[in-house]
């Protein structure tokens, strides 16, 4: 403790600039972290919001929700160990009709058509009824407000914002939800839609009647991979991060390293006086410890202040738990860099430091 | 006096190829408190494998080394490195004060590695004695050659070892100031009740010596002093 902490004050620029080093790549991993997360939240917020376990579409839609049509027999003919709704989904656009320019206003969106007293309502004490909608509180920020109507791409209907919801983004597109109804009309573009929607939520477990063989059953989780890049996305993200970290690893480890091949004769001179293995072994860990964990809080600190400036423009989310794991991470993969150094400390003679 | 470290028939052997060379004929000799001893020889005379074998860094081949009395070259590695830390004061040519801790902290060290209290008193004592008050927070990068010898004897000397080594302490130095270090190393050892064992080729140090000691060819002479 006290070799390894005089040495970092004695040798403060060489240090500095070791520790600039992990704050860069810290930095830069906590904040890919944030924004994998974040990105990946968007994608499945809406999702995650129905804290549902299954999700049943047909075959035919071949995993794309959009391009399944189900009937009331179908509903009719599933059993449940909990509850199950019913979910119409299409994208659309929308704009602001009172706006001079409509096409600066367009935003891309999802319509998800939901039973009134469905669990899948984002705020149960609203009720959907005509052309009211809830919307996700992107278009909030956006600048409508309760009360605002909009317009949609392709339709003459207009529709009223009777309230704002959390968190309910879709494929990284805010959702507004409607009523079953109100959604065939916009989905099949006419007054008189028939009478089909995307696919049955569950909550609990479910099986098919005999008649359902175009049916199929997902997990709520193996449901999300299917999402177009979702699975790509998340993977390139967990690659460069994992492959961050043990950059770290080698880099500091290389560091290290060389700071102890430089110290050989100091340490042979410290062994031959009688100061043991495990004392200088443990100053060099301890050592890097230190440098990885102030590299770790500033390069942490910078994520927090980008994640407040930058929370409206990018997917910022903070997730605990990753950055727990990823610190850990750190410190293990930082310590096997050591563990190089410790190995060289070891093989000093210190016959060496008493010439003759 | 009292025998503070003894060789008793120490060879030592080493394998070159297929030959085994005798590095160290059996040597003899002994240590008594008070005393400040040299050790002169040529390079390549086995004064360096004299030296370790003393201070435990290897071990002899035969024979065996004493230290207070009590057997210390048949200890395992671990046990022969924490005594050095207690018993043994060295006074290596330059590097063996650590660049990145003030004289203080070289001193302090000591206490932290054994996890003991620091001796103020004694180091403040120490820090007058060897006219190094002024230096003690100061880094050994900053001292003169000089400074840095008499500050690396008070720090041989601050865990009160009843040996030291001195491996050419005057190398670097100038005669006057040689002259000094030795002086200071004699009268320590006096007053300290050590024995100080100093490998030196520098003749003109000798007369500051209690004995002198030659090596060649692996064997150890008293020179007899007129």
């Amino acid at each position: 403790m006290f070799l390894a902490l005089k040495e970092l004050k004695y040798s403060k620029l060489k240090f500095a600039l070791i520790i600039a080093v992990i704050v860069l790549i810290s930095y830069l991993v906590y904040f890919l972290t944030s924004l994998a997360y974040g990105l990946a939240s968007s994608y499945t917020n809406a999702i995650e919001k129905w804290n549902s376990d299954e999700i049943i579409m047909t075959v035919d839609a071949n995993d794309t929700i959009m391009m399944s049509f189900m009937d009331q027999a179908d509903y009719n003919s599933v059993t449940t160990t909990g509850t199950k709704a019913k979910l119409g989904l299409f994208p659309g656009v929308i704009n602001d009709p009172t706006a001079t320019n409509i096409l600066d206003t367009r935003i891309d969106v999802f319509f998800f058509g939901i039973d009134n007293g469905s669990f899948l309502k984002p705020i149960s004490n609203l009720t959907l009824t005509g052309n009211q909608v809830i919307a996700d509180e992107d278009l909030q920020k956006e600048g409508y407000q309760v009360g605002d109507i909009f317009g949609v791409s392709g339709s003459t209907q207009t529709y009223e914002i009777i309230g704002f919801s959390k968190k309910t983004t879709y494929q990284t597109a805010p959702v507004i939800y409607m009523s079953l109804d109100t959604w065939q009309q916009y989905r099949y573009n006419t007054p008189t839609p028939p009478d089909l929607y995307s696919g049955i939520i569950i909550r609990g477990e479910s099986s098919l009647g005999s008649s359902d063989s175009g049916l199929l059953i997902y997990k709520t989780e193996d449901y999300i991979s299917t999402l177009p890049g979702y699975t790509a996305q998340v993977l390139t993200f967990t690659t460069m991060i994992v492959f961050l970290i043990i950059i770290v690893a080698f880099v500091l480890g290389i560091f290290i390293y060389v700071l102890t091949i430089q110290k050989t004769s100091m340490f042979g001179v410290m062994k031959a006086q009688g100061i043991s293995n495990s004392y200088i072994g443990g100053s060099v860990i301890l050592q890097t410890f230190f440098l990885v964990l102030i590299g770790l809080v500033i390069g942490g600190i910078f994520t927090l202040l980008t994640g407040i400036f930058l929370a409206d423009i990018v997917p910022f989310a903070v997730n605990i738990v990753f950055y727990v794991v990823i610190t850990f991470a750190f410190f293990l993969f930082a310590f096997f860099g050591a563990l190089f150094s410790v190995n060289a400390v070891l093989k000093i003679d210190p016959l060496k430091a008493i010439g003759g | 006096m009292k025998p503070l470290i003894e060789m008793i028939g120490v060879t030592k052997d080493f394998i070159q190829g297929d030959n085994i060379i005798r590095a160290l004929k059996e040597t003899n000799f002994t240590a008594y408190e008070g005393e400040l001893i040299a050790i002169v020889g040529p390079s390549g005379s086995g004064k360096s494998t004299f030296l370790t074998i003393l201070g435990g860094l290897q071990k002899p081949t035969t024979g065996r080394v004493l230290l207070n009395g009590k057997p210390f070259s048949d200890l395992d590695v671990q046990e022969k490195s924490k005594i050095r830390l207690d018993s043994i004061g060295f006074i290596l040519q330059a590097s063996n004060l650590i660049p990145f801790l003030t004289i203080k902290e070289q001193m302090i060290l000591y206490n932290k590695i054994t996890k003991t209290k620091i001796n103020q008193s004694w180091m403040n004592e120490l820090f007058l004695k060897l006219d190094v008050e002024k230096l003690k927070n100061k880094y050994p990068n900053s001292l003169s050659g000089g400074e840095r010898q008499r500050a690396a004897i008070a720090k041989a000397l601050y865990h009160q070892p009843s040996v030291i080594f001195a491996d050419e302490p005057t190398a670097s130095l100038d005669t006057k100031k040689a002259y000094e270090v030795v002086k200071l190393l004699a009268k320590e050892t006096k007053e300290q009740k050590k024995a100080t064992i100093m490998v030196t080729h520098d003749e003109r140090m000798l007369e500051f010596c209690d004995k002198v000691y030659e090596i060649t060819d692996g064997v150890l002479t008293e020179r007899q002093r007129t």
